[in-house]
């Protein structure tokens, strides 16, 4: 009788640890990708690379995750599997989701107004979290990069103007709309909740907080996130990872917020992040925007950003190609990093590719 | 006057739109040429510092179609300096979470 108690027990035992694998110190490796579709992948993903023109797509790293095992890595020279990549606007979702812990630790409200953090927000009282969140703040943000650098906002906050204090640049940005009436994607929304977070914390456990609350639970050892004169995170732009890191973070919205044992993100957090942004047009992005997530789903009327993958895809995108897909359905995390300077990088390409791939 | 004088009517016209919009720029303006110094400065490091690359990988990374000179990495204090468009602008490497920043 006690013999097969202990059987059973046993036999749960080991279902329970067949059914979920996580990564420990290094990520398990499961059976990897072979065939001619993974040849069609690496055509599309790596072709011969110029580093002079740059031209053309450049991918510097392609991780491949299935249900928490590794099936697919490969990178390109001088990026290896411990390069601590800049992400760019990876960043943001990033902080969106070290937000998430502090959620969950009842640190703040998404209706809370984000001049309660930080008080160089009450020249606009009504802004909230959310807003910041969804990019419906309102304010008359200028995202372009290379090609208006006179007008941009995000050039001169992270290099001239706005460099000492980003959040502050931000904040004195004027309106263009009242809050939650329009959405228009702001990397100074981004750093203002940053800062907000600082003030929630106080900037003594702020300037650990990502570690404590989100990398070190995870694993993550290779992050860095660089951070203003002040001392204020560069939410919207500045955290680098390896690949490997990264995929961490998308096997953790893989799983809804949990972690091992852990519920580290509510699953109300989560959703928020999977929900579209209401005030979005069609065709104002290159996907559908969340919480500071991006999503795969179909906006009035026009079919979804990437046809190709499953509508539960979600992604952190960043400048110059940067991507973190993941696929809930699917149990795919597929960490991409590049330096796209053509803009001719798909992800919708990519990620068909790599369902070829995955098909047993 | 427009009617006697027309080109210089023209000209004087587009002199002055010309001096409102500087007038009206003249926050971005007065910036715009510190941008490609301090980028420079600042992706060089990060490139460099936090993401170990090898040097001349990272020169060829922080390349813009505008020129660049006085450009100088010291490894030992892991300082980056750059100029262009006469301003010059440098970047500090300052630990292995936090990065680079450029400095005042």
């Amino acid at each position: 009788m006690v013999k097969g108690l202990l059987c059973v027990a046993l036999l749960l035992f080991t279902v329970n640890a067949h059914a979920q694998a996580w990564p420990a110190k290094d990520w398990p490796q499961g059976a990897q990708l072979a065939g001619p579709a993974v040849k069609a992948l690496e055509d599309y993903a790596f072709p011969a690379r110029n580093d002079i023109t740059h031209a053309g797509i450049r991918t510097d790293a392609l991780l491949v995750i299935r249900d928490g095992e590794v099936i697919y890595e490969h990178y390109a020279a001088p990026t290896t599997a411990t390069t601590p990549h800049l992400t760019w606007s990876i960043s943001k979702s990033l902080m969106a989701t070290v937000l998430g812990v502090a959620y969950g630790e009842n640190r703040f409200k998404l209706s809370d107004p984000a001049a309660r953090f930080y008080p160089p927000m009450k020249q606009h009282p009504n802004i909230t979290l959310a807003h910041l969140l969804n990019w419906t703040s309102g304010l008359d943000w200028q995202e372009d990069y290379e090609y208006a650098p006179l007008k941009s906002s995000v050039v001169a906050m992270l290099y001239t103007r706005g460099r000492a204090d980003m959040a502050q640049f931000a904040a004195d940005t004027t309106p263009f709309a009242a809050p939650d009436q329009a959405f228009r994607y702001s990397s100074g929304d981004s750093n203002l909740l940053s800062a907000a977070l600082k003030g929630m914390l106080g900037h003594k456990a702020y300037v650990d907080y990502p570690w404590t609350a989100l990398f070190t639970p995870l694993g993550i050892r290779s992050a860095a996130w660089e951070s203003d004169a002040n001392e204020t995170f560069v939410a919207s732009s500045y955290a680098y990872m390896t690949a490997r890191d990264l995929a961490r973070i998308g096997l953790l919205m893989a799983r809804d917020g949990r972690w091992g044992e852990r519920q580290l993100l509510p699953k109300d957090w989560v959703a928020f992040n999977r929900q579209p942004v209401a005030q979005y047009q069609a065709g104002q992005d290159s996907a559908v925007p969340g919480g500071h997530w991006w999503l795969n789903r179909e906006a009035q009327g026009t079919p979804r950003p990437w046809p190709d993958a499953p509508d539960d895809t979600f992604a952190a995108l960043g400048h110059w190609g940067q991507a973190l897909y993941v696929l809930p359905e699917a149990k795919l995390v597929i960490v991409r990093y590049g330096d796209d300077r053509d803009g001719s990088y798909r992800h919708n390409e990519l990620l068909k590719r790599v369902l070829a791939a995955v098909q047993p | 006057m427009i009617r006697r004088r027309p080109f210089i009517s023209l000209f004087l016209l587009l002199l002055l739109a010309l001096l409102g919009w500087v007038w009206h720029e003249r926050v971005n303006l007065q910036a715009f040429p510190d941008i490609i110094a301090a980028y420079t400065a600042k992706e060089y490091c990060s490139c460099r510092y936090v993401a170990g690359n090898p040097a001349d990988y990272c020169l060829g990374y922080v390349k813009q179609y505008v020129p660049t000179s006085a450009f100088a990495d010291h490894p030992d204090s892991r300082l980056v300096t750059a100029s262009g468009l006469g301003r010059t602008h440098s970047a500090q490497w300052l630990g292995e979470r936090q990065g680079c920043r450029l400095l005042p």
